[in-house]
């Protein structure tokens, strides 16, 4: 990996770094919460009930939370998954949360009103609007696409290759083109409207969030990304080739398997309430490790943190720059990683 | 226990999205943001545009309704962008969205009204209705209605009655690159079609679908209507003519192509009545005006 040369840094810089990114991100959550379509005043806050309270809490601040969360959740898992396969491309679409995801929320969009016509004869007709029109019905149905194809791809490696790397990505390849089928047949079954609401589920938006929906993904995020965390060390050691960290005492296949399930729980129930969020996962350690080496006790926290910074800014981007509309911040977060990335490769290799 | 309320109230929140016939008339409508081009239609039609302060991109007819300010796509609406609008009423299309933002901007106790659509010209005289009912202005409508949509309805019911040897037409939404998209049961054109006393050559499939060249053939299309953007960007109706798609149907063959604007056609605002009509008189289920 590029930024191996910089792994000679003193712990104390280290430190430096890490207290910077947070500053970062606590300044990203601060101008995030401040700017807006509205312009809210501190003094509209502390005045009772009014419209601006209404719209900074249930509205602006669950937003703020969620595209944090995502946001971390993705650079962390981006950064696991990049040590475990040893491998600078892998990034959380790899093991098929994404594609999964897309298929779930596509399955419920396109058979959301055949559903409901099945659901009406059970309640004995009584007036039922069409699922899909339902509030937090996509995300549900995406979280459960998202977790089926992981576990999938978890039981067909275990059973049919002991699990190892290259049966994980040769099965992950697999996984993602199944879910494009599943994808593409259903987007050739919908109407036109279901259609445009696919289209814009794809492009990814933090624009959905609320209290009750990011609170319990929230929850989930935090519960499955700490494993991840706390394996820094065995991740460290594992760089040194799988039977190297065997004998060192790594439990190997327990690592992988315990990087891939909580990378997709935890990426799962942030892509179901945002759709697709691009280049995070896969940009983000890379900077990283830039900034900090490749000693993964320092690159996991600082992912989150920076993950968290550049997603709140392209969240805060995507919702002011065309007000009273917005933008699909997964364009946003695409358009800015992918030069960033050739700018990243560019300093790394010069001619 | 604030937060369970709050989803309480938003998981309900699809309920409380008005069907037109539960409209409380009493709704301030002096600050109006509409979300859906035929409705938007129907605001100037009923003169009350100097209400609007902000249209959603459908929106494009009147041209003056492009220079208000823009809230994004019908589908894709931006709660708090919305709201910063300082809105008093939002009248949106049936498939404005996405749910969960609809939801948070009731929770907020903006009154939002969903209009219902179907494909019929009773369809959109309900939504004239149906709007004129929520501006409170409802008398003046209905004489709006009477002096400039009353004579083109009954013209058009008389349409679909006296069909005994029905016109097959096939409505292309594109040709040129790959297969052309045709309209199939249950769409826009399948709705305009029938308004116009023709029969849908392609009523064997639901919505809008790729249409091999084989099945075009088989359709045995009188008439290809297209709207004038997939004409233009076909390259002009030389080249549609010359498309195989085209070329091998009766329609082809006869040169009847018929070129009409696409959202004025397929939109269901007041003017789609009267594109109708103009479609008719050229399919031939019609007689020319002045008959």
């Amino acid at each position: 990996m590029f930024a191996a040369s910089l792994d000679a840094l003193q712990p104390r810089r280290r430190g430096v770094v890490v207290a910077l990114l947070g500053c970062a991100a606590a300044t990203a959550v601060a101008l995030a919460l401040a700017f807006g379509a509205m312009s809210i005043a501190i003094a509209d806050l502390l005045d009772g009930e009014g419209l601006q309270r209404t719209v900074f809490g249930q509205i602006r601040a669950p937003r703020v939370v969620l595209a944090g969360l995502v946001g971390g959740v993705l650079a962390i898992s981006g950064a696991t998954l990049q040590g475990v396969f040893r491998n600078p491309l892998a990034d959380p679409g790899l093991i098929g949360v994404s594609s999964g995801a897309a298929l779930g929320a596509t399955t419920l969009i396109v058979l959301g009103p055949a559903l409901t016509d099945a659901l009406g004869v059970l309640s004995f007709a009584l007036p039922l609007p069409s699922i899909d029109a339902v509030p937090f019905a996509v995300p549900l149905a995406a979280m459960v696409g998202a977790m089926l194809a992981t576990l999938f791809l978890y039981a067909f490696s275990s059973r049919y290759g002991q699990f190892s790397i290259v049966t994980i990505l040769l099965v992950g390849i697999a996984v993602n083109a199944l879910a494009s089928v599943g994808i593409g047949a259903f987007q050739y079954l919908s109407d036109d409207d279901q259609l445009r609401t696919l289209t814009f589920w794809m492009m990814g938006s933090f624009g959905s969030a609320s209290w009750p929906t990011v609170i319990p993904a929230a929850l989930l995020m935090a519960l499955a990304a700490t494993p991840l965390l706390l394996a820094c060390r065995e991740l460290d050691l594992l760089q040194l080739g799988e039977a190297e960290a065997f004998h060192l005492g790594v439990d190997v296949k327990r690592l992988k398997r315990r990087a891939i399930l909580c990378s997709a729980a935890a990426v799962g129930a942030g892509v179901a309430l945002a759709g697709m969020i691009g280049f995070v996962g896969l940009v983000v350690p890379h900077l990283v490790r830039l900034l900090i080496g490749a000693t993964h006790r320092y690159v996991l926290p600082s992912a989150l943190l920076l993950g968290a910074t550049l997603t709140i800014l392209a969240d805060l981007a995507a919702r002011t720059l065309v007000t009273p509309a917005e933008l699909p911040v997964g364009l946003v977060t695409s358009a800015l990683g992918a030069p960033f990335f050739l700018w990243l490769i560019a300093r790394a290799r010069p001619r | 226990m604030r937060a369970l309320a709050w989803a309480a109230a938003a998981l309900l929140g699809w309920q409380c999205a008005n069907a037109c016939d539960a409209v409380d008339t009493g709704a301030d409508s002096a600050r109006l943001v509409v979300a859906g081009g035929s409705l938007t239609e129907i605001v100037y039609f009923l003169g009350a545009e100097q209400r609007l302060v902000a249209v959603d991109t459908t929106s494009n007819y009147p041209a003056a309704a492009r220079q208000l300010p823009s809230i994004g796509y019908v589908r894709a609406l931006s709660a708090e962008g919305l709201l910063s609008l300082d809105p008093t009423l939002v009248l949106g299309e049936h498939d404005m969205g996405p749910a969960e933002v609809v939801a948070a901007l009731e929770t907020t106790g903006l009154p939002i009204v969903r209009v219902a659509e179907t494909a019929s010209a009773a369809g959109i005289l309900a939504k004239v209705r149906c709007v004129a009912a929520v501006l409170g202005l409802v008398e003046q409508a209905e004489t709006l209605i009477e002096e400039h949509l009353t004579s083109v309805v009954e013209a058009l019911s008389e349409l679909s009655a006296s069909a005994a040897a029905p016109v097959r037409a096939a409505v292309l939404l594109s040709i040129g690159e790959g297969a052309p998209i045709g309209a199939g049961i249950g769409t826009s054109a399948h709705g305009v079609l029938e308004m116009a006393g023709a029969r849908n050559a392609l009523a064997d499939f639901e919505g809008w679908k790729p249409v091999s060249l084989e099945a075009m053939a088989n359709a045995r299309a009188d008439f290809v209507v297209m709207p004038q953007r997939g004409v233009t960007s076909a390259g002009g109706v030389a080249e549609v003519l010359r498309h195989p798609a085209v070329a091998l149907s009766v329609a082809g063959r006869e040169d009847r192509l018929i070129v009409m604007d696409g959202m004025e056609l397929l939109g269901f605002g007041p003017r789609t009545l009267f594109a109708v009509l103009r479609l008719a008189e050229l399919l031939g289920t019609r007689m020319p005006s002045g008959e």
